[in-house]
């Protein structure tokens, strides 16, 4: 898929398409800039928690869980920052501890504004849940290596919220050892993104990599809803300009993998 | 270290509704412990802490301990290290679950049968349209670990996840919560259904058609099977409560149909044996 073909119209047709275009530029950058901001509080989880593991990986000694809970005063304060993100941690790989098989040193914020662990029964004997290394934000981050935005998903294993996961690896010394992440529910993250979203002249969402809308001011594709046809992983995977399809207009969010759907510029004076 | 909850275990320490309180505790705890949630020897929270956590005044959860100490659930220890610890009881689970359904009244049962297969309905239908094969394989994992489970916990364990999974797959975050209490509160009284080799092969099967429907977008057909899996479910604890009328705490004989105990206030269920 190529770039948007320019409309074909009269001066005034050509303004209007390339003011709503500017426009669309300026939400997708809005959304990048909100989703960057979160990856910077999963980046300091990241660098505080390869610190903390590397000295212990060049004694050969196995961190214990107890280790882990040098992260808490790193972890507390980008909780307690302002912003859309409602839980910070760090998920261990299974194997990486040697008192616990699997462990989430997992920091969430409640309603008000209080900070809390999440304490899971992680134990198989106990719990359905206790292996968690098939959710996006985990496998998705292990598995290629890079940063990874999961979601929009139904968080059952934390918080029972629909929300989006933000996560990266942890390696230490070329070893995996779990991801560093954040959680942002969607409520939190429409109320960052819509006002700019609400700037566009018409309706748009905002789709994850399958289509999965984030956001929306389509009522008819609200958060949740799939948006069929496009191959939005081409998109992403493409030159950053973005494409069209159909009369969408296609604009990914920086290196964010999400991507902006619009209607594409009218034609009235050429159809 | 204290060890908290997953998904349905966190449901044990939520808010209480409507349901007579003494006994929306008696049944969240013991069903909890029943499902192995609450580990044998665990020492549950202080009373305040438990009762604010479950929502419920001090004397409420006073008379829920009592009931649940009266069916050897919990044991309380007083003074220096004391406070109520969790006791799984000796004896066949099979029996403890079977005296636990006959503290249900076969309307009862029928209320949260119409409630689950509302939800699992729902769910299904929403899932249906707004699937992707992401969200599949989640179902396929754990139907194949319902299949191959052994004991009859893990078995309940694990159709609970199936049904918040298939809620997760709809994008419903209330929906998902919804299982994860229905679950919370029958998924003891299931190991009763999930434990007969027949109702589970033929419930594996059920939940591989609900699977297909979701993959193929057929929302009705998702939406009409899922009600089915959840229908035959309750329809078999309905026979089971049935065919032991002499058990503790069961209403007394047939005449339950409406009229007869129209007049009474809502009953006390007795959840423990006498």
């Amino acid at each position: 898929m190529g770039s948007s073909p320019r409309p074909a119209g009269g001066p005034d047709v050509l303004d209007e398409a390339a003011s709503a275009d500017v426009a669309a530029a300026d939400v997708a950058a809005g959304v990048r800039d909100t989703l960057e901001s979160v990856f910077d509080t999963v980046a300091e989880t990241r660098t505080d928690t390869a610190a903390l593991l590397a000295p212990l990986t060049a004694e050969g000694r196995q961190p214990t869980t107890a280790d882990l809970a040098a992260l808490r005063p790193g972890l507390h304060e980008r909780l307690s920052r302002p912003g859309p993100v409602s839980g910070v941690g760090f998920v261990a790989a299974p194997g990486l501890l040697a008192d616990a098989p699997v462990w989430l040193e997992w920091w969430q914020s409640g309603a008000g504004g209080e900070v809390r662990p999440l304490l899971l029964d992680l134990d198989p004997e106990h719990s359905a849940y206790s292996d968690y290394t098939h959710w996006e934000w985990f496998a998705l981050a292990r598995d290629t290596g890079q940063r990874a935005v999961a979601g929009p998903y139904v968080d059952y294993l934390c918080s029972d919220e629909y929300s989006l996961t933000l996560s990266a690896p942890v390696t230490v010394e070329g070893r995996f050892t779990g991801v560093a992440a954040a959680d942002v529910y969607l409520p939190a993250f429409e109320a960052a993104v819509m006002p700019v979203l609400q700037r566009l002249p018409g309706p748009a969402c905002l789709v994850n990599s399958r289509g999965r809308v984030a956001v929306s001011t389509d009522a008819r594709h609200l958060a949740g809803s799939l948006l069929k046809g496009p191959d939005f992983g081409a998109v992403l995977a493409g030159n950053g300009e973005g494409a069209s399809y159909e009369g969408l207009r296609l604009r990914p969010c920086g290196d964010i993998p999400l991507i902006l759907v619009t209607a594409a510029a009218e034609q009235p004076a050429a159809r | 270290m204290e060890r908290d909850q997953d998904g349905a275990r966190r449901t044990v320490f939520t808010p209480i509704g409507t349901q007579a309180r003494v006994d929306a505790v008696v049944r969240r705890l013991g069903d909890a412990i029943e499902l192995g949630l609450l580990a044998d020897g665990e020492q549950l929270p202080g009373e305040p802490e438990l009762a604010a956590q479950l929502g419920v005044s001090t004397v409420t959860l006073r008379e829920a301990l009592m009931a649940l100490r009266q069916r050897g659930l919990v044991t309380t220890r007083r003074g220096r290290g004391g406070g109520s610890f969790v006791t799984v009881p000796e004896g066949p689970v099979e029996e403890r679950l079977l005296a636990h359904l006959g503290s249900w009244s076969t309307e009862e049962l029928r209320d949260v049968g119409d409630h689950w297969t509302a939800v699992s309905g729902a769910a299904a239908r929403l899932a249906a349209q707004r699937t992707e094969p992401d969200d599949l394989r989640q179902l396929h994992r754990s139907l194949e670990e319902l299949a191959d489970a052994r004991d009859a916990a893990a078995r309940s364990r694990v159709h609970g996840r199936f049904h918040v999974e298939l809620a997760a797959a709809a994008q419903s975050a209330r929906l998902t919560r919804e299982e994860i209490g229905i679950h919370a509160e029958i998924g003891a009284l299931l190991c009763l259904v999930l434990s007969e080799e027949k109702h589970l092969k033929d419930l594996c099967d059920r939940h591989r058609a609900v699977i297909c429907a979701v993959q193929d977008g057929a929302q009705e057909q998702a939406r009409a099977r899922a009600e089915q899996c959840v229908e035959v479910s309750m329809g078999r604890l309905v026979e089971l409560r049935l065919g032991a009328p002499g058990l503790a705490g069961g209403p007394p004989g047939p005449h339950t149909k409406e009229g007869t105990r129209g007049k009474q206030p809502p009953s006390r269920r007795r959840t423990g044996r006498p």
